[in-house]
């Protein structure tokens, strides 16, 4: 038994030696080709590739990268500005009735679903979307913070709970999405439940069905959104946190700093980088919104049967091109220019305030 | 394999079109098989000398010839040369074997042959049991051995070292020359390696060239520069304590030092600048007198700062000619190993 | 001496439980999949499936010579499952703590835990395994104490009796009466002190386990959810836990032939495969062009791509749609059977600025001196990158591949828009994000059959959980690395 183990074990090696023999000649046969055409370029001066080194090389790596980024990239940048000036584009036979400068900003901007509300609707895409942000991005920051310093005081149990706080990153937004709408049942759901077991009367209350109120629904989705977005901040929260040198809470200790003066003090600015690079992506994420809304309501955007939608902007955009005004992929065009100023805007803001209070 | 610089020049232009001059026509023909140490202080122009030689540097002006081929315009690859890095520059993911074969993967050399090969190599640097560690696994020491393993294995035709010594304690360092010296002795090959520890370059160089901006200032053997010094630069750049400089006088022959006849020196009268080794006073009853300011005992040596022309100077004499009690003490020192510079071009003017 | 035969020995045993417990594994997943195949699903009646039948059907299945009933086939099959689940981490743990253990690392946790594992392996029906590990248990802990099983059982009994005496000795009472004020006040902050310890890491935790709790719930459910029939799922008073044999696997089965899911989920995986490969390539070298190589306008070509990042992605969209429709390249939009869904669904979103951005930042702290030491031996550019510069920064692809992939799991509007064009045919190519939303779990009468709804739900998303849990480490580590970098 042992001699048979033995004699595989010989076999196999040898086996394996002759494989990595094979592909280091292999090698060297190729390394000689390589050499014996650069001579005889050298020598007929045809040896393009060493005149522009750089260049020539840099072009050969970039180029799948570059067609790609051409064609889906650059391309509908210019395209969309030519697309908005467009008037009646019509997708099916490739033809517009003429040109208008500020025809389909107008259009979007008068637009009763899109920013005033009109008054069968009672809400707005914009509307919509900034209650979202300024409510959820907020809340989920300073929760976020929170977890992570308190994740970061504790040893036993700690990645258990990081693991647990990770969940929700790797899910499916619409799977989980399907679930809250359920938990949120009129009749039987979890929420109801629950409510009932501590004495509120919530049987047959409508969180996302027909009948829902508007504050209802939104509250449902902005819980949502919170609860998604938590894993990801939680986790970059604990990492800056987790990279501030002791020295400086050994220092606070030795001044017998109390505990809530340490946090706003110096685990606050020390880590006020990442909070900021986190606040403005929450906030252009959070502004981005779509498939939540989606998982929650359906395409429609709001409860079956209500007088109110819960459209995002996006998903305002989004009616252009395949929802219920499709193919008007003009108007579409400069609903989505006006999103990309707004987010611009407001970054340009947040980077003006941050400039007092973060700290590099 | 003799190699030879020729009027070697590298002038570096920056963003804003000011130029700084590296390397200012460096001439010098290294023997085959000889370990030339690079010195001088930092920005004088050495590593950037080094890489030249190597190929990844383009020079202004000059030419580089490795025996009789000229490989100025010669990529790197193609020049047989073994380079060690002051950080080693060893591939992280990889093991030792595989750092050290890895040179050998674009030669056409079979298999077996580079196996073997790299054995051998790791062998002669004294690494052999680490071949399937990696980097982080090893010592400073041992790095750079794998380092040099891996800069010999091709066969190169110059090995050059940059700094090899620098990233090691100091008594690592000790020991990493003399292995260094011994690598060297054994295979035979023509050794370049820079450094700016003087004492570094005196213990393993054949011979050695100073720099100081760009320019040489002396091809030596060792002991011979330190002995006999071409400028005031390289006496001063040479010697631990350094040597004492001040200056002085020369009247009708003699040198004139606190006012007193000291030596006869064979120059033209005028002002001069001296330069006398600590190490080359001797204490003797018929010296000149000279008042003790300090004393300081160092184990075997006696370290005694005295006044001359104005300026304190060090001498360095055994522990047993003197005790703390002498307030004055009589000194000498030979003439030949008194060494005067001329003021404008620093260039000594009573030596060879 | 003896030490070392010990420990080699019982390396050796342990290898031979492995195989018994991939043979476990193994026999487990065959079992289940017998099973699962064996489920019945409801009749099809014109064409639509009688959901409706799903929860009042009886079937009976005929195993070897075994007759089981509905309840039973529940039972059998979520027990089965629990093995699975069990046997699996802990052969993974056990392979790599035996790679990695070295003798010194031995003591008597290691042997308890191979006695609670022979526990596990007997209930897990793998008597062997069992068998195993108990010997082996007592050769480590003749190895660890030095003496032999019997002496061993003699010595249970008094090491449990001078434990219980430890737990139950009082400390002396202190004697204060001697201690000036001075340190009776000390003696007094220190014990508040630790009371507010104490009570500080309580409130800590209860408010991490609220957190938690508010986190798991949602997964608890689903699956919950998932197992139960119609009546359960649509009750006023939903149960909050359910029993083996009520545990309904068929939906699974309903929901992955019947309703497609199968199909779905493997278009999924296949735009996360060829995206996920096209992406690496172009990123590398992209990346690595950015880095290393030496051009004109390098600056400010990367400049502009940042700024292009800043551009919301509903921009692009609508020109892309007209880019992939018959105006342009034709994948969409033309009459059926000409249409080329993955290719639209795939090539627009081979490249991503942001993953250039961040390979790039981490080829740049590659030291350069490498590059130059691999110059001098010779080294193509091309060889250099694949065989240094890619090995190095292999934390940052990996994770680059775990973001593509999730990415791919959840999209939902551009396969929308693609699909929507193509009719019937469009059906085919969903994602699973569409098939989830746009598939109505509806019966004829309106009903919604939540069951299988949020049994989808399950379906999509555990496979991500088990690929988390696998790599758990090197994602979470590679997430919060990536968001540091800014």
């Amino acid at each position: 038994m042992a001699d048979f183990i033995a004699n595989t074990k010989r076999v196999l090696l040898r086996f394996k030696t002759a494989v990595k023999t094979f592909f280091w000649n292999v090698r060297r046969v190729v390394n000689n080709f390589k050499k014996r055409i650069g001579k005889f370029l050298d020598k007929h001066n045809l040896n393009v590739a060493s005149k522009f080194p750089g260049w020539a090389k840099a072009l050969l790596y970039l180029s799948p990268a570059l067609i790609v980024l051409s064609i889906f990239t650059f391309w509908p940048i210019i395209n969309s500005f030519a697309l908005v000036v467009y008037e009646n584009y019509n997708m099916s036979n490739n033809t517009i009735t003429g040109y208008t400068v500020f025809g389909n900003f107008l259009t979007v901007i008068t637009d009763e679903s899109f920013i005033i509300p009109a008054a069968h609707t009672g809400s707005s895409a914009v509307i919509n979307t900034l209650i979202i942000v300024f409510i959820s991005v907020p809340i989920s920051v300073l929760l976020a913070l929170f977890i992570a310093v308190a994740l970061n005081s504790i040893k036993p149990l700690k990645s258990f709970f990081q693991t647990i706080y990770f969940l929700p990153y790797v899910t499916n937004t619409i799977a989980i999405g399907l679930v809250f709408a359920y938990m949120f049942r009129s009749d039987g759901g979890l929420v109801n439940q629950l409510l009932g077991m501590v004495g509120i009367q919530a049987q047959g209350l409508s969180w996302v069905e027909s009948g829902a109120v508007y504050w209802r629904s939104m509250f449902v989705l902005i819980f949502y959104s919170i609860w998604s977005s938590l894993a990801f901040k939680i986790m970059v929260f604990l990492t800056s946190i987790q990279g501030i040198d002791k020295q400086y809470y050994q220092a606070a200790a030795i001044d017998a700093t109390p505990r809530g003066r340490i946090f706003t003090n110096i685990t606050v600015p020390l880590i006020s980088p990442m909070i900021f690079y986190i606040l403005v992506t929450s906030v252009i994420g959070a502004f981005k919104i779509y498939n939540a809304i989606v998982a929650l309501f359906g395409v429609s955007g709001a409860p079956p049967g209500v007088d109110y939608n819960l459209q995002s902007i996006v998903m305002y955009i989004y009616q252009f091109i395949d929802g219920s005004n499709a193919g008007n992929l003009s108007v579409a065009a400069a609903a989505s220019l006006i999103l990309f100023a707004i987010i611009l805007v407001l970054t340009l803001v947040q980077m003006q305030v941050s400039k007092k209070r973060v700290h590099y | 394999m003799e190699l030879r610089l020729e009027n070697l020049t590298k002038i570096f232009t920056n963003k804003t079109g000011a130029e700084t001059t590296a390397v200012d026509k460096l001439d010098i023909t290294i023997e085959s098989g000889t370990l030339v140490g690079l010195l001088g202080p930092s920005g004088c122009g050495k590593s950037t000398t080094l890489f030249m030689i190597a190929g990844l540097v383009k020079p202004t002006g000059g030419k580089i010839f490795f025996g009789d081929d000229d490989v100025t315009k010669l990529a790197p690859e193609k020049r047989g040369i073994g380079l060690v890095f002051q950080n080693y520059a060893l591939y992280p993911h990889m093991t030792v074997f595989k750092n050290i074969i890895f040179p050998l993967e674009n030669l056409d050399v079979p298999r077996d042959e580079a196996i073997e090969r790299v054995k051998e190599m790791a062998n002669l640097v004294g690494i052999g049991e680490l071949l399937d560690r990696k980097p982080s696994q090893l010592s400073g020491g041992q790095q750079q051995r794998v380092a040099i393993a891996r800069a010999l294995v091709k066969k190169p035709r110059v090995l050059l070292l940059d700094e090899p010594l620098s990233n090691l304690d100091a008594r690592l360092r000790l020991q990493m020359r003399e292995e260094i010296k011994r690598i060297q002795r054994e295979i035979g090959i023509t050794t370049i390696f820079v450094t700016h520890d003087q004492e570094e370059a005196m213990s393993i160089s054949d011979k050695m060239v100073v720099l100081d901006f760009g320019k040489e200032q002396q091809y030596d053997a060792p002991q011979v520069m330190y002995n006999n010094p071409t400028n005031l630069f390289v006496a001063k750049f040479l010697g631990n304590p350094p040597i004492n400089t001040f200056e002085a006088e020369v009247k009708k022959g003699y040198l004139i030092l606190n006012d007193q006849k000291f030596a006869k020196v064979d120059i033209t009268d005028g002002l001069y600048d001296i330069g006398m080794r600590p190490e080359n006073f001797r204490v003797k009853e018929d010296g000149f007198k000279a008042k003790i300011n300090e004393i300081f005992h160092i184990g075997r040596d006696t370290m005694i700062h005295f006044e001359l022309n104005g300026k304190n100077i060090r001498a360095l004499v055994d522990s047993d000619s003197i005790d703390d009690s002498n307030e004055s003490v009589s000194l000498t020192i030979k003439n030949e190993r008194i060494y005067i510079f001329d003021k404008e071009t620093g260039q000594v003017v009573n030596h060879g | 001496m003896m030490d070392k035969q010990l420990f080699v020995k019982s390396n050796k045993i342990e290898r031979l439980t492995f195989l018994f417990d991939i043979l476990a594994i193994v026999s487990y997943i065959t079992l289940f999949l017998f099973l699962f195949n064996k489920l019945e699903l409801p009749e099809i009646i014109n064409g639509r499936m009688d959901l409706d039948n799903l929860q009042f059907m009886l079937p009976s299945y005929d195993v070897l010579w075994m007759t089981w009933d509905k309840f039973q086939m529940n039972s059998i099959i979520a027990m089965i499952i629990l093995f699975a689940l069990v046997a699996v981490p802990m052969f993974a743990i056990n392979y790599k703590k035996l790679k990695t253990r070295t003798i010194y690392e031995v003591d008597s946790y290691v042997a308890a835990s191979k006695f609670t594992q022979a526990i596990i392996n007997f209930f897990s029906f793998n008597p062997v395994s069992a068998g195993l590990r108990i010997y082996n248990m007592f050769v480590l802990v003749e190895f660890v104490k030095g003496y032999k099983p019997k002496e061993f059982f003699k010595s249970i009994i008094p090491a449990i009796k001078s434990k219980f005496k430890d737990l139950t000795t009082k400390k002396q009472a202190e004697d204060t009466s001697h201690l000036d004020e001075y340190s009776l006040s000390i003696k007094k902050s220190i014990r508040r002190q630790n009371v507010t310890y104490v009570v500080r890491l309580l409130f800590t935790y209860l408010f991490l386990v609220l957190m938690a709790l508010l986190i798991v719930i949602p997964f608890y459910w689903m699956i919950l959810t998932s197992l139960k029939d119609f009546t359960g799922a649509t009750t006023t008073n939903p149960e909050f836990f359910i029993s083996f044999s009520r545990m309904n696997w068929v939906n699974y089965k309903v929901v992955l032939t019947e309703l497609n899911f199968g199909l779905y989920i493997r278009n999924t995986v296949i735009i996360a495969l060829f995206s996920t490969a096209g992406t690496i390539i172009t990123t590398i070298f992209a990346a690595y062009a950015f880095a290393r190589i030496e051009f004109k306008g390098r600056e400010l070509l990367f400049s502009i791509l940042i700024m292009t990042m800043m551009i919301p992605g509903e921009l692009y969209i609508i020109t892309n749609f007209i880019t992939v429709s018959k105006n342009g390249f034709g994948w969409v939009g033309m009459p059926t059977g000409e249409n080329q869904y993955f290719l639209a669904m795939i090539i627009p979103f081979v490249t991503s600025i942001s993953y250039i951005f961040f390979l790039r930042q981490n080829f740049k702290q590659i030291p350069e001196s490498l590059y130059k030491a691999a110059r001098v031996d010779g080294c193509s550019d091309f060889k250099y990158l694949m065989r240094v510069m890619v090995p190095i920064a292999s934390p940052t692809i990996f994770t680059i591949t775990i973001l593509n992939i999730f990415s791919s799991w959840n999209a939902y509007i551009w396969p929308r828009i693609i699909t929507g064009v193509g009719g019937q045919e469009g059906k085919n190519y969903w994602l699973i994000s569409n098939a989830l939303r746009d598939t109505a779990f509806v019966q004829d009468n309106g009903r919604v059959m939540y069951n299988l709804q949020i049994a989808a739900s399950a379906l999509v998303t555990v496979p991500l959980l088990i690929v988390f849990f696998t790599f758990r480490k090197y994602i979470m580590n590679g997430i919060g690395r990536s968001g540091t970098k800014g």
